[in-house]
């Protein structure tokens, strides 16, 4: 069986009108890990037996696999009332299960920070608050842009989870198209050529945005 | 004001200033009695008594190891205690957490480190505290800082970035950072000793015009040099407890403890 580029350029505008929705789900899964896991690592820094609960979420969320969270939220939750739409339990499941991980990396970058910094800090009169605005999250986001833009690419090479839940996202218009056709190769093919494009375009990103944030030198 | 002198180590003090004890309240910026501090089952300070007049400058010297630096980062609360009493402008510190806060804006700080924020430009390092402190706007921040930075003699790196400056260069910023809160008191941690050689002088010479423009300080510091110029009072510390305490024409004299003689012979013989 040939690869039939005819047939594969006639699927590229089906599998593109879903970019949209995959695109979406990734950044509002992005942004969504991103504050929840960096809100989960400032509870676990403040100790106490909210920090030992939030370290346990941390562990419990990082041991168990994507697909039970969306099965989790999507068919389990409606039996205690809390019924919400796919593409809202996707993008929840896709944060918290992501938030674990981005958690870990939040908390590296802060111990690479040396101590005096919030010593400065404290020296200085600056409030939590504001030491962690100001002078501990811009050296911890220099100090983890790598990781951070591989976990946003990673963010969007998981959308296509969301398939089991019906959302139309990329991977399932191309399936979609497969399954029609019997026609697996060019379908998946494009698919995946058009992930490969957002993931670089995001790597690229991070890269630039890393250039920007050691502006000045290192220290 | 106590009267009773501090309380002994396992050593007698030789110098007692004898007009300290006489020192007014308004006057007195940092009164320390019987200060005590654990680190685990680490003693490291071990009833601590000092004073510091307001206008006054007191070196603190002594081996590594003996408590200096703890003793001064306990002065602005960056370390706790566990015994004694720690007045700083009349407060006592480690009582109440927004007390503390409030007295602590009374001290600035530099760190042997710099501890400059690195992602910030010089300029930037300075406004920040004014602003988000001191509620300054942008333009009265900027000029304030501008007239430190003139000060330690560094205007023209206000854009720059902490990397891109010498050591000395980024410790005088540090020290213009301090400043600009307009501190009662200056604390000063070891300021030189991550310094190449060359690069000490402009630091201390920075901190002479600072002493001679009446600023309060309180110097952890091997510059004896520096400590004869300018202090007040030295004080030698060893394994925790201020064995001397005294002026600095007595300390540099002949009258001194025998343990500071032997500490002066040795770092002042190269």
């Amino acid at each position: 069986m040939g690869f039939d580029l005819a047939f594969a350029l006639s699927s590229v505008p089906i599998i593109l009108g879903a970019v949209g929705t995959t695109l979406f789900v990734a950044l509002v899964s992005c942004i969504g890990a991103a504050a929840t896991g960096f809100l989960f690592e400032m509870v676990r820094r403040v100790g106490g037996i909210a920090g030992l609960l939030i370290g346990f979420v941390i562990d419990f969320i990082r041991s168990t696999p994507v697909l039970a969270w969306l099965y989790f939220l999507y068919f389990v939750l409606p039996f205690y009332g809390i019924r919400l739409g796919s593409m809202t339990v996707g993008v929840m499941g896709l944060s918290l299960y992501y938030s674990g991980y981005l958690a870990e990396v939040f908390k590296a970058g802060i111990d690479a920070i040396p101590r005096g910094q919030s010593e400065a800090a404290r020296a200085l009169s600056l409030s939590r608050r504001d030491a962690v605005i100001h002078v501990i999250a811009p050296q911890m986001l220099r100090n983890i842009a790598a990781p951070l833009g591989n976990y946003f690419v990673s963010i969007l090479k998981a959308t296509p989870y969301l398939a089991v839940l019906a959302v139309p996202e990329m991977l399932g218009q191309a399936f979609d198209i497969a399954s029609e056709t019997y026609r697996y190769t060019e379908p998946l093919v494009v698919a995946g050529i058009i992930f490969l494009v957002l993931a670089l375009a995001i790597s690229h990103g991070v890269k630039r945005l890393e250039r920007r944030l050691l502006e000045g030198g290192a220290r | 004001m106590t009267m009773t002198p501090p309380m002994e180590c396992w050593s007698t003090k030789i110098h007692e200033k004898s007009g300290e004890g006489m020192s007014t309240q308004s006057n007195t910026i940092v009164d320390i009695q019987g200060l005590n501090k654990w680190f685990g089952a680490l003693h490291v300070l071990k009833n601590v008594d000092l004073t510091v007049a307001s206008g006054t400058r007191v070196v603190v010297c002594g081996p590594s190891g003996s408590g200096k630096s703890t003793l001064i980062r306990c002065i602005n609360g960056l370390e706790t205690y566990q015994q004694g009493t720690l007045r700083l402008a009349g407060t006592m510190l480690g009582h109440n957490a927004r007390e503390t806060a409030a007295a602590r804006r009374q001290t600035g700080m530099v760190f042997q480190s710099f501890n400059l924020f690195p992602h910030l430009t010089v300029l930037s390092n300075c406004t920040l505290a004014l602003r988000r402190v001191a509620g300054r706007s942008r333009a009265e921040a900027e000029d304030i800082a501008m007239a430190h930075l003139e000060k330690v003699r560094i205007p023209e790196k206000a854009k720059s970035y902490p990397g891109q400056l010498s050591g000395g260069q980024q410790q005088r910023v540090a020290i213009a950072r301090a400043l600009c809160l307009n501190p009662r008191i200056m604390l000063f941690d070891e300021p030189t000793s991550a310094l190449d050689p060359e690069m000490i002088k402009e630091v201390l010479d920075v901190m002479v015009t600072l002493a001679r423009d009446g600023m309060t300080m309180v110097c952890v510091t091997h510059e004896m040099g520096f400590a004869r110029e300018v202090a007040d009072q030295v004080v030698f510390m060893d394994g925790g407890c201020i064995l001397d305490s005294a002026s600095s024409r007595d300390f540099f004299g002949s009258a001194g403890h025998p343990r500071s003689r032997l500490f002066l012979e040795k770092i002042l013989k190269h």
